[in-house]
């Protein structure tokens, strides 16, 4: 089991949890079982110089911000994926209260910012939102063309080591 | 003709299409104030309504039945590879369901039976001194009292992260659905919230996952056949064992077990199960 860990995604309804994960793998489960038992598990196994991690990435169905989900979702994670949407100022306006009270909850899992969407700024854009953003550090992702994806998912898979 | 003199003939002409016309929007008004107030207008419809719907539940096997039942015959008639298809799966499992139903309840009764009339020891002594040997009797009981083990996992509470597994087919990624399995439990727990219960057994057709919650983790049974009472001790006292013997062992040594001898382990165990009955 040693490098087996499991992997939540949290942060608002329609922020692209669930779309970055179907960019990142591919999926074995059906997509329904979000629907009928809200919750679906994928796996991805990543080396990081002859290192190998299997992620076991949880994704959540409907409202994921961090106070409405059950905790047994989040019970033993040993690694966080926030994600953010660079075009509702909504979906990161209390990140830095989420991000205290998860690390009061999960004291020793690694969580990584993820500003998704990023396609659909200009660069012009993505630099001015993206300096206005409250906290700093996140991965610049679009899990529509797949942009960064990877590197979200990797970062946090160097940290689970 | 002056003017005044018109007018005065206009009158006696027209007096009564005058009149008419009065008349007629009145009573257009009336009308117009039902239809728009449905509190008038509800109590003259309901009527008929209700006159209708009584006349159509009472002659509507008289009025429509012939010709429906024409149709549905027709159409099976015309199409009975289909239906038989159709019904073919259902059928199959109605039955086999319903076969292993009687099973489980023979051998449910047969337990019964056996507890009143011996305890189990002194019945196999005295079945082996009888025969010099393992009768045929209970051979068959003992079969009908046995499900099958398919696969075994061991789950770590929480994270769902798998420990150890064995199984005999290889389809879905086990990691995969130890965490599946780990979020069917956590929802049970978290949508009918009973006070520290925990989800123990889901069916399905004839498969049954037996779960059980030790500590830190938690094993799962995945059983084809039908399970009664005895056995379900039989796998409890199994399972303890199974904790003092091999986990409690692998969670002191992690670093020295590899998942191979985990699986040895777990497959020297279970396998014990599957002895009984041959
Ligand atoms: N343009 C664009 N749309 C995205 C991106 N990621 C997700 N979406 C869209 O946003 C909506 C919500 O995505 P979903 O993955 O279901 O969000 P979730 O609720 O966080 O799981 C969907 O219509 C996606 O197609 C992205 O990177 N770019
Ligand atoms: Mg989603």
């Amino acid at each position: 089991m040693g490098k087996s860990k499991k992997v939540i995604l949290l942060g608002n309804f329609g922020v692209g949890k669930t779309s970055l994960v179907r960019q990142y793998v591919f999926h074995q489960f059906s997509e329904e079982y979000m629907t009928t038992i809200g919750v679906r598990i994928d796996k991805k196994v990543v080396t990081i110089n002859r290192d190998e991690v299997s992620m076991i990435i949880w994704d959540i169905a409907g409202e994921s911000t961090h106070q409405k989900i059950p905790d047994s979702y989040k019970l033993g994670a040993h690694g966080i994926i926030y994600v953010i949407d660079v075009l509702r100022p909504s979906t990161y306006k209390s990140i830095e209260d989420e991000m205290i009270s998860l690390q009061e909850l999960l004291p020793n899992a690694p969580i990584v910012k993820v500003a998704n969407k990023i396609d659909l700024l200009t660069e012009k854009e993505r630099v001015e939102i993206v300096n206005n953003l409250p906290l700093n550090d996140y991965v610049l992702c679009s899990a529509k063309n797949g942009e960064n994806v990877e590197k979200a998912f990797y970062k946090l898979a160097g940290k689970l080591i | 003709m002056d003017k005044e003199k018109f007018e005065v003939l206009k009158d006696i002409l027209f007096e009564d299409a005058r009149k008419r016309n009065e008349e007629l929007a009145s009573k257009v008004n009336a009308i117009d104030e039902i239809i728009s107030d449905r509190e008038k207008l509800e109590p003259r419809i309901a009527l008929i309504l209700e006159d209708q719907v009584e006349f159509l539940e009472k002659n509507f096997p008289q009025l429509f039945g012939n010709a429906i039942t024409a149709s549905i015959r027709k159409q099976i008639k015309e199409s009975q590879e289909e239906v038989v298809d159709a019904l073919y799966p259902i059928m199959g499992k109605m039955v086999k369901k319903y076969i292993y139903r009687e099973l489980a309840l023979l051998s449910e009764r047969i337990d019964r039976q056996l507890e009143k009339a011996f305890s189990w020891e002194g019945w196999v002594t005295r079945i082996k001194a009888w025969c010099g040997g393992v009768s045929e009797k209970e051979i068959i009981m003992k079969g009908l009292a046995r499900p099958h083990l398919e696969e075994v996992f061991i789950i770590q509470q929480h994270t769902g992260l798998l420990i150890g597994s064995y199984s005999k087919n290889n389809t879905l990624d086990k990691d995969m659905i130890a965490g599946m399995l780990t979020a069917i439990k956590s929802f049970v727990k978290d949508a009918f919230r009973g006070g520290g219960q925990e989800l123990e057994t889901i069916e399905y057709e004839n498969y049954k996952l037996v779960i059980s919650n030790l500590r830190s983790f938690y094993v799962v049974l995945v059983f084809t056949g039908f399970m009664n009472a005895g056995f379900r001790s039989e796998l409890d006292d199994m399972l303890v064992d199974f904790q003092k013997e091999v986990l409690e062992k692998y969670l002191a040594n992690k670093e020295i077990f590899s998942k191979d001898q985990l699986t040895q382990l777990i497959k020297a165990q279970f396998d014990k199960l599957n002895d009984g009955e041959k």
